[in-house]
């Protein structure tokens, strides 16, 4: 009786396992899915693969990579940015906006037709509440209602004012932690906008439940670990997305690209230049990335006289081969001739970042008479972005400087304590990147001295007056010509007195199969998915 | 039963009486009393442990600027109870414990506990079917084995339990995934169900349950073909491991004088073999088996990662990079209550299989 039951068992398992095998693919089956070449035809489910850097969709908590990519197809905000374009910010729930000559005051006309997902019209008061909510709540997107304050005189007028001239705020207003939500509904399930919401609030459940934006998908699923399911928001009061679902998936890099040429995926997110080079029957948008990936020898002498030494940080700026670095970070990838990436205001123009120069680099060292000299440098280990590696880019910074006669100590750790170290400045040399907040040259003064990034390396108050004045001028100017003449300026002090040397800006690649119509890669939120057709 | 077969020394259970009910009743009581004290023994080393990691639960949680932040650390280490000293810290998550409060993860923003019922049940799902899997094809081969010992079955066999003990699994997974779904197509890629799906009603947890018992047979069809892959790859190695300790366990007990007895008696070589051979056998075979089946509960991640599996090896893994306290410490205790769990089992199976084992 037990030997038939173990064969009975058996024989189930297999038939099961054929059942399974000759199931006739359903996933490979689904409607958008076929290979990468056949058309996906609209209303369709779009499937969409990404490593998912995820923690929340609440808007006033999010400022992940996922949650930018999610909240922009749920959260329709004052103003936004359309395809890649990242310089020209443009109406979305406002219809237009004024700015006083000071810069301090930003007038936003809301647009009338515009509803949330329930029907309810969006009203003034959904965008006070929104914003402030997002102040109050204390969380990781804050710092971008900093120093400003929101007001409603009628219901479709919302005016910004800040404390001191602030031309970055038509860049930041697009950022979809700044989405407005239907403030019925967040009030409802616990949300709160008074102060104490760092405590009180507690919609954040609900909004990963069931989106409240006017955004043109709905939250239908939602994991930070598997997938997120949008369906087409059927009250959407704008373009109309092509696609009726779209699917998200937790996927790793490798395994995307499989997916992608297979046709089990229709767009891939994080594929590397190496990977994408050579795909076959697949749109590859190579796009510039605004991470900026930067070093730095540390100014403080009590971290390291070596490093804070002016001579030997112009041995350090001069001793980089930035093409070879270029060259390993992949197709598509460039120099960084500023901390400012290429696709916003005040960019330095291409090609006129620092060259190497080891005679130069050598000269350097030896007026800064320090022998033989030994460094450690910190960076994340077991961490990679755009496809790049910081081991192997810390490696080849220091076969670079070895030819100059500095040698460099690898000491890469996770990426959790390297981040420690880096954080509270304690790094001799550090390898890192800079990705915006907003993509406004305005975010890039954290790189001056006593500011955030500067303060991690050791770059505090009174190390370079001038180019403190000129940040500070830099932050209040409204004209945008003044400004890209400042932050030029900036830049080009920073290149040749700073303790930071920008080093690369890599692509940024977006893999779509041939179907998928008008795929291109934002700076800010990876990609539109409603603007895929 | 033959009358031969019923002549040979197998040990018979006695009638079970209330005093061993008693008895049985007991040793549970006491290893379940062990397994919890041992729990909160792994929660005192995880919440130590985490704390020699240098690194700041806030620093790795918050954003670039909101580090900087004073209010925003403040709030979030408030939000965590990190504001308080570590013995009070530990004291009340303890005190929490005690009431299934596992507290809130820093990554997903919700209970741990609500985490954990959404991760177990896809990792149970995949290690049940990986187990049963190499139970039947792991003994079977390895009786066949030991049969043939030395004759040319076995050494093929042996062969290929070595390569599946040997081959790394991450690499297997790769391999699998790249020639199963890349290259011939038979098998989808990843995920627990087809992208155009919607996963079914909510019962156990284990979609191809939860889609039996709603009826779903499309959505069953698609998260028993999602299984077959990552479930094969995991299985590799334990088949490998099964089919080597079960042939060892039996070569042992063939040698024995009550199994040339049996032969000389007449018995068929299948009886002898199943019922006089195999049976003591399974003793090491289970217990391997269990250990096995709690290694597959406890973390699979690189199979989890390769094929998009949402299961506690994931979870565990993104945890421990992002210094998640409550979520690291939930995970420790579920391994540690899943190994108490398949270790009484197993103790209680060699009662059923050898009632010599049986508490008198």
């Amino acid at each position: 009786m037990r030997k038939r039951s173990f064969v009975v068992g058996s024989a189930s398992l297999v038939a099961l396992m054929a059942l399974a095998a000759c199931g006739g693919g359903s996933s490979a089956g689904t409607p958008a899915s076929g290979t990468g070449s056949a058309a996906a035809p609209a209303n369709q489910t779009l499937v969409v693969d990404t490593t998912f850097n995820l923690k929340t969709v609440d808007p006033g908590r999010m400022f992940e990579t996922t949650g930018l990519l999610i909240d922009r197809a749920l959260y329709s905000t004052l103003l936004t940015f359309t395809g890649g374009d990242v310089k020209k910010p443009v109406p979305d729930l406002a219809e237009s906006y004024t700015a006083s000559p000071d810069g301090t005051t930003y007038t936003f006309k809301l647009r009338s037709d515009a509803v949330f997902s329930d029907g309810t019209p969006v009203t003034s008061a959904d965008v006070v509440f929104s914003l402030n909510r997002v102040k109050a709540i204390a969380g990781n997107p804050s710092f971008l209602m900093a120093g400003i304050t929101v007001t409603a005189p009628d219901a479709s007028t919302v005016v910004l004012t800040s404390e001191k001239p602030n031309p970055s705020i038509p860049f930041i207003v697009p950022n979809p932690a700044l989405g407005i939500l239907n403030s019925t509904a967040v009030k409802a399930s616990g949300g709160t906008d008074a102060e104490g919401a760092d405590k009180n609030d507690k919609a954040e459940t609900a909004l990963n439940t069931a989106s409240q934006g006017s955004g043109p998908y709905t939250l239908s699923s939602f994991s930070t670990t598997t997938q997120v399911v949008l369906e087409a928001n059927a009250k959407y009061w704008g373009t109309k997305p092509a696609y009726s679902k779209v699917v998200l998936r937790n996927v790793a890099a490798n395994v995307q690209k499989l997916n992608v040429t297979k046709g089990e995926s229709q767009i891939a997110l994080d594929l590397s230049p190496t990977q994408a080079e050579g795909m076959k029957d697949v749109q590859v948008v190579n796009g510039a990335s605004p991470n900026v990936f930067f070093l730095f020898t540390n100014n403080d002498p009590k971290i390291s006289a070596t490093t804070a030494n002016k001579d030997f940080q112009e041995a350090v700026r001069y001793g980089i081969d930035y093409d070879g670095l270029v060259a390993l970070a992949g197709t598509g990838s460039t120099q960084a001739a500023g901390v400012i990436p290429t696709m916003f205001l005040g960019s330095l123009p291409a090609g006129s970042g620092v060259k190497r120069d080891v005679a130069r680099a050598k000269a350097a060292l030896a007026r800064s008479g320090i022998s033989n000299p030994t460094v450690d440098i910190g960076y994340p280990s077991d961490f990679a972005s755009n496809g790049i590696a910081f081991g192997d880019l810390a490696a080849r910074v220091q076969a670079n400087l070895k030819e100059v006669g500095i040698t460099v100590n690898l000491k890469g750790s996770s990426v959790q304590t390297a981040l420690a170290e880096y954080r509270d400045g304690k790094e001799q040399m550090g390898l890192w990147f800079w990705g915006p907040d907003y993509p406004d040259p305005g975010d890039y003064l954290v790189f001056l001295p006593d500011q955030l990034v500067g303060k991690r390396a050791g770059y505090v108050k009174g190390a370079n007056p001038a180019l403190e004045a000129l940040g500070e001028k830099a932050a209040t100017t409204v004209d945008d010509a003044e400004r890209v003449k400042l932050y030029e300026q900036i830049q080009t002090e920073l290149n040749t007195s700073s303790p930071f040397m920008p080093l690369l800006q890599p692509a940024q690649i977006v893999v779509a199969g041939q179907s998928v119509k008008n795929v291109q890669s934002n700076a800010v939120w990876l990609a539109t998915l409603s603007e895929l057709g | 039963m033959s009358s031969a077969d019923s002549a040979l020394p197998v040990p018979v259970g006695r009638p079970r009486t209330r005093a061993s009910r008693r008895d049985l009743w007991r040793f549970l009581a006491k290893r379940l009393v062990a397994g919890a004290f041992l729990c909160v023994g792994i929660t005192l080393v995880s919440f130590v442990l985490t704390q020699l990691v240098p690194g700041d639960p806030a620093a790795a949680n918050l954003g670039n600027r909101a580090v900087e932040d004073p209010a925003a650390v403040a709030a979030f280490r408030a939000q965590y109870g990190l504001d308080k000293p570590l013995p009070v810290q530990y004291a009340v998550y303890l005190g929490k414990l005690v009431r299934g409060d596992l507290g809130e993860s820093q990554q997903s923003h919700r209970t741990v506990k609500a985490d954990l019922a959404e991760y177990i049940p896809a990792t149970f799902e995949l290690a049940l079917f990986a187990i049963v899997l190499s139970l039947l094809v792991g003994v079977t081969l390895g009786v066949v084995a030991a049969v043939f010992r030395d004759r040319w079955p076995d050494q093929v066999l042996r062969v290929v339990s070595l390569a599946g003990v040997s081959m790394p699994t991450f690499w297997i997974a790769l391999l699998a995934f790249f020639v199963f779904f890349y290259k011939l197509g038979w098998l989808p890629g990843g995920g627990r169900l087809g992208p155009a799906l919607t996963p079914p009603p909510r019962t156990t947890g284990m979609f191809t349950v939860d889609a039996a018992l709603a009826g779903q047979w499309g959505v069953l069809g698609s998260a028993l073909e999602h299984l077959v892959l990552p479930g094969l790859v995991l299985a590799t190695y334990t088949v490998g491991m099964l089919l080597r300790f079960t042939r060892a366990s039996m070569l042992e007990i063939l040698g024995n004088d009550y199994v040339r007895a049996a032969r000389a008696k007449g018995l068929p070589e299948r009886v002898v073999v199943v019922r006089h051979v195999l049976r003591p056998a399974l003793i090491s075979i289970i217990t391997v088996a269990g250990l096995a089946f709690g290694s597959l509960l406890s973390g699979t991640v690189l199979v989890e990662t390769i094929y998009s599996w949402p299961g506690l090896g994931q979870y565990a893994y993104t945890s421990a990079k992002n210094l998640d306290l409550p979520a690291i410490m939930g995970v420790s205790v579920v391994v540690a209550a899943v190994y108490i769990a398949i270790n009484l089992l197993v103790d209680l199976l060699y009662g059923v299989i050898d009632p010599r084992i049986r508490l008198s």
